[in-house]
């Protein structure tokens, strides 16, 4: 029988350890588990053959680790296990009642950008492992031990993307119930029910005893059969062995506690044997069986946050979107990506619970930069994302690369557009969000716009996205130019609720246009959004009266626990109308601002590091008349040079001269403000990049703000970046200047490497290095051009090649 | 959960560079005790150890199936006949502080990164002296622990350590094509253990070949 349809319908049965079994057997410490598929099949296959002897329903393949980082011949690995085990299930007698599982294990790689694995290449390596499984018969595909649950989302949708067989995944917490990356139990199962999977579970990590916590958190937010096969306790050295304490009776009695948690299939994991599982099976067999129940959470997570949508109002931040803003859109043709995260930060620190992100533009590249812009976000900030774009290729390669169950912005009633949109959300999972107009247009009262939600709910169950995952947008059009149109869409919210119990967004600033004042229109009628039920309210949270309305509300309405989150934000209230320190600054400028900096001239601020009043001077001298290049060569860059100087001579110690960096930087983002979409001045470009190998960059990123002060144009290739990227990016631009960082010996081979090709290729480039280890000898042996031992040093040598 | 060990305020000025009691602004000292903050709230730290019995010949040190010819390390365990390897990460998160203030403030970005150093140090210690205290209750004196990069002993017996201890699975650290450790707050040493109890030996940058070139070397 398909293990789909038994899958949640009855008691099935995992197998146990492989790994300790084979060791046992002679593995040693360092030898591959794998490599005896085919050097001692006949092991391989006994251990199979015990676990179906011992009454086990899913019997892994011996593939935990059988990928191509460790294996040339992975296809080969692959085919032999599962024909090891398809053998000894025939040889069990169990062809009718049991399932070859190929087993997929982490790749022990880290994906970026944590690591250095990029996520399509992950997919790509787990489609290998997953073809040959398939293509050699295998019934099921079992992702286990999972501790990254991006890593989870790849091998998920290799899987899918490689074969049509049922997917279980399973993955291990810590005892608080984290995943190694952060990830939180719920959010873990969000993700994984998104993106379709069969079953979800937990395996490893410790002993059965530790793992009801946990599992009672899965019972309780997950729609799906539940899996649970644990260690045999927590392992113990014994001179060079390993061993486990919980004995098989142990083991099933806790099994058969943690069975009436409401969980559907149970096996092992390290340390347990066929005799554990015979003793599970016997224990838990004739208990009584209760099917999964499906339950009713909207959740939008990252790698590590879970956002529910429902009990109370979700902000979500406006900013990250070009319409109207003429520096982000001039931060878009520039490739300004620090800009726009910047933008993102604020909004977090201000307290936006998700970020809408819109980046497109017609003259840009718009699907690789939201995928860019999607990926760099999620290494600076823990929030979920909202992707919000009507491009859909934009869209589906954001959505795949997400790390976590993001908001899609959106779809609506159009047939077209609910066929484009929702099957890539019934792929790659998401809380989609609907606006109800369609191809008669917007209508204008809340019965036309409820018949179009109703059409968009229909057509998410067509896909099978549940419609818990939809959310209605309630359309909030200016009252300036219809004054009933805030009543309609108030209405509207209201029934989203009242009569399908769903969820409901808005656009809330859409509703003063055209008017003055238009933050109290827009914070008094947020207030009366969420009294008629709005779940999200898409807003500036940078804006203190919006964020008053939001934290009033739910001071009011119990949403605030003893109104801590109020007295928090408002605790320096003063009652001419200034809000205190509740929404200000973006990290660590904020806590450069502050001291003692109001009068201070630009210079004065530049030279003390104090941020806030470096820009503000700036500000003010720009709205004196002055021209701003002026004041730049005039005070900025001598007030630089000072610091710089004393740099130099050991007077300024590091701290101080990034102080100064990051005052002068702000200075700068004023006028580049001043003058977005008017030609720039630059001194010239320079490439900047850690070598491929290395990922230590921040040095490079100091010298990057102390080139860009000083008017270079600096194109920042990131780190781990390869030779022949470089090379490219310095033939594309004609640079003049290349600078190269590495930390360790075993990088400045790639700086090496880098240099060789550079002067076949691009040979009137110059090149300088540094880094931790490199020192002029060393810089002199590999081919440099120049060495700096620091960013001023690097800005010195620019200003000499230059010429300025 | 948090680091569970204080992150002296000292060696992250250390390694920001400050070398003795520099005045600098209160700015920039208030931006040192967030950092601090912040990593001593939300690090997870994880770390795995496993002992072996070792034996020292020459410059040969054997433990488990691995042979290394290191004259540093040779010195270092001389005397030893167990020895405890292990490795230790602060976790992801300071990684993802220092990128992310990358993008704000290079100043606050330059003290997480110093913070982050001193934090993974003092956790470090912090399993240092357990691994002492339980081998002393032993009759077995730990020496100072020294890690693969150190002296002559090659950055390449960093795979040793992973396979011997199943590191990636057991604590997250990955070790990259190029040797580094991810997270990069991370850490893998041993510790020699021997009977006899040996006069203090001197710890870190005093015993290192480096110490002379280098900009964070402790010395006045």
């Amino acid at each position: 029988m398909d293990l789909r349809t038994r899958l949640g319908k009855e008691w099935l049965f995992c197998d146990g350890g492989t790994g300790t079994i084979l060791q046992e057997k002679g593995l040693k410490g360092g030898e591959l588990p794998e490599t005896w598929n085919l050097t001692r099949p006949e092991d391989i296959k006994a251990v199979a053959r015990a676990y179906f002897d011992a009454g086990c329903n899913i019997v892994n393949t011996n593939t935990f680790g059988a990928n191509s980082f460790k294996y040339d011949n992975v296809t080969e690995v692959v085919t032999a296990a599962v024909r090891l085990c398809q053998e000894a299930r025939h040889e069990a007698g169990r062809d009718d009642d049991a399932y070859v599982a190929i087993d997929i294990g982490p790749t022990g790689k880290l994906l970026a950008p944590m690591g250095d694995l990029p996520f399509n290449d992950a997919v790509k390596v787990f489609s290998e492992v997953i073809r040959a499984g398939a293509e050699a018969g295998g019934d099921l595909v079992l992702i286990e031990t999972m501790s990254d649950s991006y890593e989870a989302k790849a091998a998920v949708i290799a899987a899918h993307e490689t074969c049509d067989l049922p997917v279980i995944v399973t993955t291990v917490y810590d005892e608080s119930g984290k995943l190694l990356t952060g990830g939180s139990v719920e959010g873990t199962v969000a993700m994984l029910e998104g993106l379709k999977v069969n079953a979800i579970g937990v395996n490893c990590g410790f002993g059965p005893d530790k793992m009801i916590p946990i599992v009672k958190r899965l019972a309780a937010c997950c729609s799906l059969p539940i899996v649970v096969n644990p260690n045999a306790g927590l392992p113990r050295t014994e001179g060079n062995r390993t061993v486990f304490d919980v004995g098989p009776e142990e083991f099933s009695s806790i099994m058969k506690e943690i069975a009436s948690l409401g969980v559907h299939v149970m096996g092992g994991c390290c340390g347990t044997t066929p005799a554990h599982m015979a003793a599970l099976i016997k224990e838990v067999s004739p208990l009584p069986f209760k099917e999964p129940v499906r339950k009713h959470g909207t959740y939008v997570t990252s790698f590590s946050e879970c956002v529910e949508i429902g009990p109370k109002p979700v902000i979500i931040g406006e900013r990250i979107n070009p319409t109207g803003k003429k520096r982000f859109k001039q931060a878009l043709r520039d490739n300004d990506v620090d800009y726009i995260l910047t933008e993102g930060l604020k909004q977090e620190e201000a307290g936006a619970h998700i970020l809408d992100v819109n980046v497109g533009l017609p003259e840009i590249d718009e699907p690789s930069m939201m995928e860019n812009i999607v990926f760099k976000l999620q290494s600076v900030t823990t929030l979920p994302l909202q992707l919000d774009t009507t491009n859909i290729e934009a869209l589906e390669r954001g959505m795949r690369i997400y790390n976590g169950k993001p908001m899609i912005n959106s779809v609506n009633g159009k047939r077209e557009v609910i066929e484009a949109v929702m099957p890539l959300v019934a792929k790659y999972g998401g809380v989609l969000v609907g606006l109800p107009l369609d191809e008669d247009g917007i209508p204008a009262t809340s019965d036309g716009r409820i018949a179009v939600a109703k059409k968009i709910y229909e057509a998410a169950d067509e896909y099978g996205i549940p419609r818990d995952d939809i959310v209605i947008d309630g359309l909030a059009m200016t009252i300036s130019s219809d004054s009933t149109s805030a009543i309609a869409t108030l209405d509207t919210v209201r029934r989203i609720r009242d009569e399908y119990n769903g969820h409901s967004i808005l656009g809330v600033s859409n509703i003063s246009f055209g008017l003055p004042a238009r933050e109290l229109i827009n914070s008094h009628f947020l207030t009366m959004a969420m009294q008629n039920g709005l779940s999200c309210a898409i807003i500036n949270p940078c804006n203190d009266h919006m964020m008053a309305s939001y934290r009033a509300y739910c001071a009011l309405m119990n949403k605030d626990p003893q109104c801590l989150g109020f007295i928090g934000a408002y605790s320096e209230y003063k009652s001419d109308g200034t809000f205190g320190g509740a929404s200000s600054g973006a990290s660590g400028a904020a806590a450069a601002s502050g001291t003692g900096g109001a009068k201070l001239s630009l210079a004065e601020a530049i030279e003390r590091g104090v941020t806030g009043r470096a820009a503000e001077a700036m500000e003010e001298s720009i709205a004196q008349g002055c021209e701003p290049l002026e004041i730049i060569n005039a005070e900025l860059i001598p007030a630089l040079d000072k610091v710089g100087q004393g740099f130099e001579k050991g007077t300024v110690f590091l701290p101080q001269l990034l102080m100064s960096a990051d005052a002068a930087k702000a200075a700068f983002e004023v006028v580049k403000k001043a003058m977005a979409g008017k030609p720039r001045q630059v001194k010239g470009k320079v490439i900047l990049a850690t070598v491929k190998g290395d990922i230590h960059d921040i040095g490079k990123n100091i010298v990057k703000v102390m080139l860009e002060n000083y008017g270079y144009d600096v194109i920042d290739l990131g780190k781990d970046v390869p030779p022949e990227t470089i090379v490219e990016a310095a033939i594309k631009d004609d640079v003049k200047v290349v600078g190269l960082s590495a930390l360790m010996t075993t990088t400045v081979v790639s700086m090496e490497e880098t240099i060789k090709l550079l002067r076949v290729k691009k040979p009137d480039t110059k090149v300088v290095v540094g880094g931790a280890v490199m020192t002029q000898e060393y810089a002199d042996q590999i081919g440099a051009d120049a060495y700096s031992k620091d960013a001023m040093q690097t800005v010195r040598y620019c200003d000499e090649v230059f010429g300025v | 959960m948090p680091l569970g060990v204080k992150i002296p305020e000292k060696e992250v000025r250390r390694y920001m560079g400050l070398r003795g009691p520099v005045d600098i602004s209160p700015d920039t000292d208030a931006m040192i005790k967030k950092a601090i903050n912040a990593l001593e709230k939300d690090c997870s730290p994880k770390h795995v150890s496993r002992a072996f019995p070792v034996t020292v010949e020459g410059n040969e040190v054997r433990f488990a199936d691995v042979v290394i010819e290191s004259r540093s390390l040779a010195r270092n365990l001389a005397g030893c006949t167990q020895c405890v390897l292990f490795a230790a990460t602060a976790g992801p998160f300071c990684d993802m502080l220092v990128k992310r203030a990358s993008v704000t403030s290079s100043a606050y970005a330059s003290c997480c990164q110093a913070a982050g150093a001193a934090a993974i140090e003092a956790y470090c210690d912090l399993i240092n002296d357990k691994i002492k205290d339980e081998y002393e209750a032993k009759g077995l004196f730990a020496r100072p622990r020294f890690s693969p990069g150190y002296g002559d002993l090659p950055l390449e017996n960093q795979k040793d350590w992973f396979r011997l201890l199943d590191i990636t699975r057991n604590t997250g650290i990955e070790l990259t094509g190029s040797l580094l450790m991810v997270p990069t707050k991370s850490v893998t040493a041993i510790i020699g253990l021997s009977p006899d109890r040996l006069p203090c030996v001197r710890q870190g940058c005093e015993s290192c070949t480096m110490s002379a070139a280098c900009t964070f070397s402790r010395k006045e």
